[in-house]
């Protein structure tokens, strides 16, 4: 089970959104406190130590970006996925990247907000520093840029071995197509397409086939997981 | 205003032209007068009072100079020889240029005629007057005058006419792009301002005033036709989706179907929804603000990454993705854009190519320094009538109507292509399509 604590603080101030997210969050094993406003999330933020905020941009009385870069300047460095809505993608919420943060448009599925809390959350409790990443049987030197599985080499591109490593580093955990598209390929838009199935596909053949167990693995209605079957 | 100015400027004209013309007959005459003084002058150091006289007698006796007035007096101003009888008393004592009336000259006038005469003394002190009858002078300028006033008045007439005139055709002109406005508000966009075929500025005004109701027409029919394909596009998913939910609402619960049938719904939904972040981010793009999110990018590196991401796709159509482009090509761009706008290029190329079939992306800088982007396929292409139509939103070609896809891919591109001043080539491929995207010079920068 995951370590570190597990308090999200969600922003958000249409009741029936903000009761989704805490019911969702809490059936994964999160604590959830409530804001509905700016202010509230403001004094919520500087006297609880949460593992992830997750902030509505659009509030009554400010903007979530404010609220967020209040609390920066008050030493809270807690990540936090700011929520927009749809169209509003503008160079600030871009840039949340740089810091750390998050973005995730509306409407979004619970998968996929679930998945980029549990990216953030794990963010602020570890960080690896190893050249050499193990899963299974499964080796990515990350100084050569190679992979092994079984000390047999698998020839992979550039982004592809990028792809690779980003499913490593988050063993376990459901990595969405967004989040592939903006970690590997630094692109901030949705794909109409499925294109990014059809590229991790092909990754997925390098890696799996001919193997004693499969490491990536889909998740239905969300993106990928890579782990070792147990 | 603009008559009491044109008014003024033709008076001063006419007065200057008066007044230069009366004053150059007036010198004319003095130096006449002047010249003949002198002439008699030289007879009289030659040949003395008597030859003096004689050749006056002769100028008097001569019928051409009937005007000329001559007059010797002895130093006591007593007659010796002229046409006048006296000196004028008027005239006793003084020298030089001199006007003066006297009664007795040409009797038959009425009023005593203008004379106009220079007096001298000789070196024996006789006096001698030189002068001429400027009778004629003065009538001269009065027919000037009265030449120059018919003048004036006959230019004030023909002004005014033809102020009258112009105004009535400007009103005119302007009543009647006024009256078909008027008729555009009330009825719709298919009245034209009438073109009197003059081909003056205001057949101009009107032909433009009338291209660009045309073009407002276009326009007009281009965004009802989107609406009508919106709601085309999104009553299909919508009305599966409707149904969906209808049929799981009406069944007996089982946990498996309703799973299938609400993953079906939400798979609608989401399609709906991809749709309009479709139409919003093409706004999106369209409303940005220029330039914002702009820098140097290496677009060999993105369309190399555009390439490598839909290589995968290729190969499962049984289709060949190539790439061209070596060196490293800087263009001032949004890269993200970019790559969106060449992806759907990509995609396009991929989905409507045949199996075993090629495409190709190029990057290349033409000799003066143009970046060019290029993706090539040797597909079933685009009749060239339909060439500029497929940028338009929603816009499908009938075979394709139904396949997947929104109808927005190219107008997202057109969009992108708009905001960097690209401009988009369509041309045949022999066989298949080749779209180019050519950058302006100043968004391509020396590597």
């Amino acid at each position: 089970m995951r370590t570190g604590h597990r308090q999200i603080l969600v922003v958000e101030d249409d009741q029936e959104t903000a009761g989704q997210l805490a019911d969702s969050l809490t059936l994964n094993g999160y604590q959830v406190n409530l804001a509905a406003s700016g202010s509230d999330a403001l004094a919520l933020g500087l006297s609880t130590d949460y593992a992830v905020i997750t902030m509505d941009r659009m509030l009554p009385d400010t903007d979530g970006i404010a609220v967020m870069q209040n609390l920066r300047e008050r030493g809270v460095g807690t990540p936090v996925l700011i929520i927009s809505a749809l169209g509003e993608i503008d160079d600030r919420v871009r840039g949340l990247r740089a810091g750390g943060d998050d973005y995730l448009t509306k409407p979004f599925s619970f998968l996929e907000l679930l998945a980029r809390v549990e990216a953030l959350a794990r963010r602020s409790d570890t960080v690896i520093k190893e050249t050499v990443l193990r899963v299974g049987d499964l080796e990515l030197d990350l100084m050569s840029r190679t992979a092994k599985r079984r000390g047999r080499h698998v020839s992979l591109l550039p982004r592809e071995f990028q792809l690779l490593e980003y499913l490593v580093r988050n063993e376990g955990r459901v990595v969405s197509r967004a989040m592939l598209l903006q970690r590997v390929w630094d692109l901030h838009f949705d794909p109409t397409t499925n294109i990014i199935d059809v590229y991790v596909g092909r990754v997925r053949r390098k890696v799996d086939d001919s193997q004693a167990y499969p490491l990536i693995h889909t998740v239905r209605g969300v993106g990928y997981c890579l782990r070792v079957p147990s | 205003m603009a008559i009491g100015l044109f008014g003024a400027f033709v008076f001063a004209l006419f007065g200057y032209v008066y007044w230069s013309t009366a004053s150059y007959v007036r010198s004319r005459l003095d130096s006449v007068i002047s010249a003949e003084w002198k002439s008699l002058q030289k007879i009289y150091d030659a040949s003395g009072r008597e030859g003096l006289a004689k050749s006056i007698q002769a100028r008097i006796s001569d019928e051409h100079s009937q005007d000329s007035l001559y007059l010797l007096t002895t130093p006591s101003y007593a007659f010796i020889v002229g046409n006048l009888k006296v000196w004028p008393p008027s005239l006793v004592g003084s020298d030089g240029w001199q006007n003066f009336q006297v009664q007795e000259w040409r009797p038959g006038a009425s009023g005593p005629p203008m004379l106009r005469a220079t007096v001298g003394r000789l070196s024996n002190g006789d006096h001698l007057l030189v002068g001429k009858d400027i009778n004629d002078l003065d009538l001269f300028a009065r027919n000037i005058k009265t030449a120059l006033g018919w003048g004036v008045a006959l230019i004030f007439v023909l002004a005014v006419a033809a102020a009258v005139s112009v105004t009535r055709r400007t009103v005119g002109r302007i009543e009647s792009i006024n009256a078909t406005s008027r008729a555009i508000m009330q009825g719709g966009p298919d009245k034209r301002i009438p073109i009197r075929g003059t081909g003056d500025e205001w057949d101009r005004v009107a032909e433009n005033l009338n291209s660009m109701l045309d073009r407002i027409e276009i326009l007009m029919r281009e965004v009802r036709q989107v609406s009508d394909n919106v709601a085309h596009d999104l009553r299909t998913p919508l009305s599966r989706l409707r149904g969906r939910l209808e049929k799981a609402y009406h069944r007996a619960r089982d946990s498996h179907e309703d799973q299938t049938l609400i993953g079906d719904a939400i798979a609608n939904l989401d399609s709906v929804l991809s749709i309009f972040s479709s139409i919003t981010r093409i706004a999106q793009i369209e409303a940005k603000a220029q330039k914002i999110g702009f820098r140097a990018v290496n677009i060999t590196e993105t369309l190399n990454d555009v390439v490598e991401l839909y290589d995968a796709a290729a190969e499962e159509r049984g289709m060949h993705l190539s790439f061209i482009g070596n060196e490293r090509i800087f263009v001032t761009c949004d890269r993200d854009l970019i790559f969106d706008a060449v992806a759907n290029l990509v995609d396009n190329a991929i989905k409507y190519g045949h199996e075993g079939g090629h495409v190709v992306v190029e990057v290349a800088e033409s000799a003066d320094g143009v970046a060019f982007i290029t993706v090539a396929d040797d597909g079933p292409g685009i009749p060239a009538a339909e060439h500029q139509n497929v940028f338009k939103r929603f816009y499908r070609l009938e075979p394709s109507r139904h396949a997947a896809g929104n109808g927005l891919g190219l107008s997202l591109v057109a969009a992108v292509a708009n905001l960097h001043g690209t401009r988009i080539e369509v041309v045949d491929n022999r066989p298949g399509l080749k779209v180019r995207l050519l950058f302006p010079p100043k968004l391509t920068m020396a590597a």
